[in-house]
């Protein structure tokens, strides 16, 4: 397909990038994304933030600062009671409130199933724009949330989820991405991008695909929900997870001591997962510290940039 | 042999079927027809954790998945911990949560310092299986928690017992490890070098 051409159009279509970036002047640039999907968790107070924690996600993962949204809302007004539509949109404005973004209008449409997202604008710096590219041989790449939310997910659909797993992965995929992003400003950083639906091996090979390196990413330093190990080994792996492997197997080596339920786990599509970040290697660890400091205690270095094997990921 | 057609649904689905199937008849032989890729894999993971040896036949766009288990008998178990460490197998079978007799307070303190220390056996430990009141160590609000939550995540593979968790009415309340049958402690016993009684 061709798109239309624009000189101010700094990130679009063509890049595979997690939002668009068109530049204003000089100094500024406007950064746009949107959202939305079906509801992951059953209270929908919470859905709402999770949604519009999630929207904002590819803002920050670009180094840009969310100003305004959007509700994009799809609504079984004939089965539904209204009374949740206004806790999963009473969610959102409180996402919204923290992270200082007003909501500036919104559209909403019947459906058969319900969906809730935003539209979301920003400002950037256009000589300070994050994407996937930019890699270095040597950087370090650092996870800044736990992965596992898709198996988790799969087990309380399944009714199998303890209360106690369910309030924390709700937690984590109601958190901002915003402290992470202001912390990583002060350093080094080469690229960064969002975990979501490709899971972790998905969002890494965005990164490693059309580049002169590979990237070996060490399974035994990424964060991990502790339950997810259990869900996988049962078999509650989200069909999302299998369509990612067959979709990127192809780019990635695994060690034989990589246990099954752990690849489960690094392919598993994620909803408001953490930042990916790819810093300088001397500044890792210190950035690492930075992002504790802040309260991102999951924050760990997961990976690093080689120069070999090109466009390659190798598990270990 | 147990039969259960889950063609058309999706993930989780087939797999809470197969589930149902196993804790209602503990059948030997089962068989679930399924009709997507995920679900076929699902379906045999979650065999294969309940210690099934699965087989996969394609049938025009359908997979039938057969799982079979004879006791004794658990190739799963066996081959995998043979690559793994190699040594001696100690299992560790905690039917109380005190250790010893007489004083309960000391015998729950002791009790909390055998788990932490029982790390020090290295990769031969093996198994650690949890009966009776054993299975209250493994529940929300108890001590070594985080411990065995530790060791689980290290490669331990933690048992414990679903018949004890269901008498106490903790069955929703295990925090850690696999809720597990008697079919399953005794091949473990069979399987394992040394078998350690506390």
């Amino acid at each position: 397909m061709e798109f239309p051409t624009d000189p101010n159009l700094i990130v679009g279509m063509d890049s595979m990038d997690d939002a668009g970036v068109y530049k204003i002047t000089d100094d500024i640039a406007i950064i746009q994304t949107v959202d939305f999907f079906t509801p992951i968790v059953d209270d929908p107070y919470w859905f709402g933030q999770i949604a519009v924690a999630n929207a904002l996600s590819d803002v920050y993962a670009m180094g840009g600062v969310p100003k305004t949204a959007m509700n994009i809302v799809c609504f079984p007004i004939n089965q539904m009671d209204i009374s949740i539509l206004r806790k999963i949109i009473q969610g959102g404005l409180d996402k919204m409130k923290e992270a200082d973004v007003v909501l500036v209008g919104g559209h909403s449409v019947e459906d058969k199933e319900l969906k809730y997202g935003l539209s979301v604008t920003g400002f950037i710096h256009p000589d300070r724009i994050l994407t996937k590219k930019n890699l270095k041989v040597g950087d370090r790449l650092i996870l800044t949330k736990p992965i596992g939310t898709g198996i988790i997910n799969t087990a309380i659909k399944g009714g199998l989820a303890s209360k106690e797993v369910i309030k924390f992965v709700t937690h984590l995929m109601a958190t901002l991405n915003r402290d992470a992003a202001q912390v990583i400003e002060g350093f080094p950083v080469h690229a960064c991008t969002d975990i979501t639906g490709f899971g972790l091996i998905g969002h890494v090979a965005e990164m490693v695909v059309d580049s002169d390196f590979g990237i070996s990413l060490w399974s035994e330093k990424i964060p991990i929900i502790p339950e997810a190990f259990d869900y996988a080994a049962m078999g509650l792996v989200p069909a999302g997870a299998y369509k990612n492997r067959e979709f990127r197997k192809c780019m990635v080596d695994i060690s034989p001591s990589v246990k099954q339920t752990v690849l489960d786990i690094l392919y598993d599509p994620q909803t408001s997962g953490g930042l990916l970040i790819c810093v300088e290697r001397e500044s890792a660890v210190a950035l690492v510290n930075e992002l504790k400091k802040k309260g991102i205690d999951d924050a760990a270095v997961i990976a690093e940039v080689l120069s070999e094997p090109n466009e390659k990921i190798v598990v270990s | 042999m147990k039969e259960i057609d889950a063609r058309g649904l999706a993930c989780p689905a087939p797999v809470l079927q197969t589930k149902a199937a196993i804790e209602e008849a503990n059948p030997n032989v089962i068989k679930v027809i399924v009709d997507n890729e995920a679900s076929k894999q699902n379906v045999c993971r979650f065999l294969k954790s309940r210690n099934y040896e699965t087989s996969v036949q394609e049938e025009g766009s359908d997979f039938h998945v057969t799982g079979k288990r004879e006791a004794g008998f658990a190739p799963e178990v066996s081959t995998h911990e043979k690559s793994t460490t190699g040594g001696k197998k100690i299992m560790v079978m905690l039917a109380t949560d005190r250790m010893g007799f007489g004083d309960d307070e000391l015998g729950l303190k002791l009790m909390i310092s055998y788990i932490k220390t029982l790390k020090e056996m290295g990769p031969e430990l093996w198994r650690l299986v949890f009966v009776n009141n054993g299975v209250k160590l493994t529940i929300k609000g108890s001590e070594v928690l985080p411990v065995l939550k530790g060791y689980e995540k290290d490669g331990l593979h933690i048992m414990v017992c679903g018949t004890c968790l269901t008498h106490f009415d903790l069955l929703d309340k295990k925090q850690v490890g696999e809720t597990t049958n008697m079919l399953d402690i005794v091949t473990a016993m069979q399987l394992a070098d040394k078998v350690i009684n506390i």
